[in-house]
């Protein structure tokens, strides 16, 4: 090998070595389920388009700019919701995405996609703007997940049990627009302090 | 005039039609699934507001979606026909250098190397969705001089694709991530497609195959694939054990070169010179004006190798004993 070839080489292995950075600086976002753990996933996944292609509700995406991202897939929860049917699990040629059966037991302890986050303030119920229960109707975990309180049925969220599959975020009406699934583990999934109460924290981001 | 450089294009095929007309059409066939798949699939499986049918828990899921999965995805690369895994070797390699060996892998990578180990870099010459592109670069560079415009065809060693493999693989693995699939064509191109299809966009690796086709015209001819492409690389390596080769018979051959110059991997049937890159494309013996060239059934280099030692071996013990 002559010397031209081997400069060319480390040059052209820096300048790759600089995309998977800029990739990884990117804020995180909802793998599709049965994903392995941030990092691991990134090693796993060799961008094949598999999960999308089976997937019945097409809500995996892959980064579709002409950016440098790697091309990994995400589930847009805001504009379609995962139906929980697993199959992108099952086609998945390297086990990125771990195989799941599409059993509703099995995926409440396996998937682990996002944590539900409500704004209260745009919530029809907790405004006394009337009774909605839509989230709570479409979701797969009703009373585990979501709860309804008091006499406008309110929802109140529990992240512990939800599979973040998005189906609520959907089905939230237009005019509201109170739920957000954000990427397990995401900053805004973090306990917050409450305003005006020095030293108190939220247990968890869920109902904030 | 000025004469002009034996091009690919210039040469006919003479014989081995049907050769050709089986490649040509098993290339038909995996081109029509990388396009046809996200279409099809597209159709099929969308469920229209499968998400959002408002008094329903699961069962309204189970009833409306199919059972299992399609019986044919995937794309070049990583693709699934009826019972068959078929993942490309370098892409799955990459996995296991993060995550070991298990048997699902095994059973992933399995009929894939087989594959390339009987028949060799088979995938290059039959099945790559690049090759179109490819094409359509020569054809560019053919027109492209009958026109007058000068075009250079710069001589990449072809040892680079092999610092490229190793480096994609060593760079990836130092930085956590999987960089074969961003400069690997067929990869690039099965995804793409599919998003073209299913978003209505492309992605940077668009630029990727833009880039190659750019290079292979103005560059080097088939340069991408010659001396760059890791995927290649790895086919190479692999189809070492393969016994298939092109044979020469001397007597018959009037080194006229038409087999050199149609080979876009630039083998050297002429001089019966042919190593592990052959892509198994038959144009070489299609190509010859003499039908100086042939398939034959070869034991590869690797066991040639071992039974000229041990041949050896039995000779000095023979020796030995007689003494």
């Amino acid at each position: 090998m002559n010397r031209r070839v081997l400069i060319g080489a480390i040059a052209a292995a820096t300048a790759l070595a600089v995309v998977p950075k800029r990739a990884r600086a990117n804020p995180k976002k909802i793998r599709p389920p049965g994903a392995l753990k941030p990092g691991a996933f990134e090693q796993a996944c060799i961008g094949c388009f598999r999960c999308a292609e089976v997937c019945p509700t097409n809500c995996i995406r892959f980064p579709s700019t002409l950016s440098l991202e790697q091309a990994l897939p995400f589930v847009d929860t805001a504009d379609k919701a995962c139906v929980l049917c697993m199959k992108c699990t099952q086609v998945c040629p390297t086990d990125a995405l771990v195989p799941l059966k599409a059993d509703p037991d099995v995926i409440a302890k396996e998937v682990r996609m996002g944590v539900p986050v409500l704004t209260r303030s745009k919530c029809l119920p907790w405004n006394g703007q009337g009774i909605c229960r839509l989230c709570y109707q479409v979701c797969p975990y009703p009373e585990a997940a979501v709860e309804l309180v008091g006499p406008q049925k309110a929802p109140l969220f529990h992240a512990e049990a939800c599979v973040g599959c998005g189906l609520c975020e959907e089905a939230c009406p237009e005019l509201a627009q109170a739920i957000k699934i954000e990427p397990f583990g995401s900053e805004a999934a973090q306990p917050k302090p409450i305003p005006g109460r020095p030293g108190l924290k939220r247990p968890s981001e869920v109902n904030g | 005039m000025t004469r002009r450089a034996l091009q690919p294009l210039d040469i006919t095929l003479r014989h081995g039609r049907r050769y050709q007309v089986i490649r040509k059409l098993f290339l038909g066939f995996s081109v029509a699934l990388t396009f046809g798949l996200p279409l099809w699939h597209l159709h099929a499986l969308d469920v229209e507001g499968a998400g959002i049918a408002a008094d329903s828990r699961w069962a309204h899921l189970a009833a409306r979606l199919p059972d299992s999965p399609p019986p044919f995805y995937g794309a070049p690369t990583s693709v699934w026909v009826g019972v068959l895994e078929l993942v490309d070797p370098l892409e799955s390699l990459a996995v296991a250098l993060f995550h070991g060996l298990s048997w699902n892998w095994v059973w992933t990578v399995l009929p894939g190397v087989v594959l390339v180990v009987l028949l060799g870099r088979f995938f290059c010459g039959w099945a790559c969705p690049y090759l179109p592109v490819l094409a359509a670069a020569n054809a560019a560079r053919w027109v492209l001089t009958r026109l007058g415009v000068p075009l250079k065809d710069v001589k990449v060693p072809r040892s680079t694709s092999r610092v490229v493999m190793v480096g994609a693989l060593v760079v990836g693995a130092l930085a956590g991530t999987q960089l074969v699939p961003l400069i690997y064509p067929p990869a690039i191109i099965g995804r793409e497609v599919f998003r073209a299809v299913f978003y209505g966009s492309l992605g940077a690796g668009a630029l990727v195959v833009a880039g190659a086709f750019l290079f292979d015209t103005f560059v080097s001819r088939a340069g991408f694939c010659r001396s760059l492409c890791p995927g290649g690389a790895m086919f190479s390596v692999l189809a070492n054990l393969s016994p298939i080769r092109v044979h020469n018979e001397r007597s018959k051959c009037t080194d006229c070169t038409v087999c050199d110059v149609i080979c876009n991997l630039g083998q050297s049937p002429m001089t019966n010179t042919l190593d592990s890159g052959c892509e198994r494309c038959g144009k070489c013996i299609a190509s010859c004006p003499t039908q100086a060239l042939s398939w034959t059934l070869a034991a590869p280099p690797l066991v040639q190798l071992v039974k000229l030692r041990v041949e050896g071996v039995e000779a000095k013990t023979a020796e030995a004993k007689s003494q």
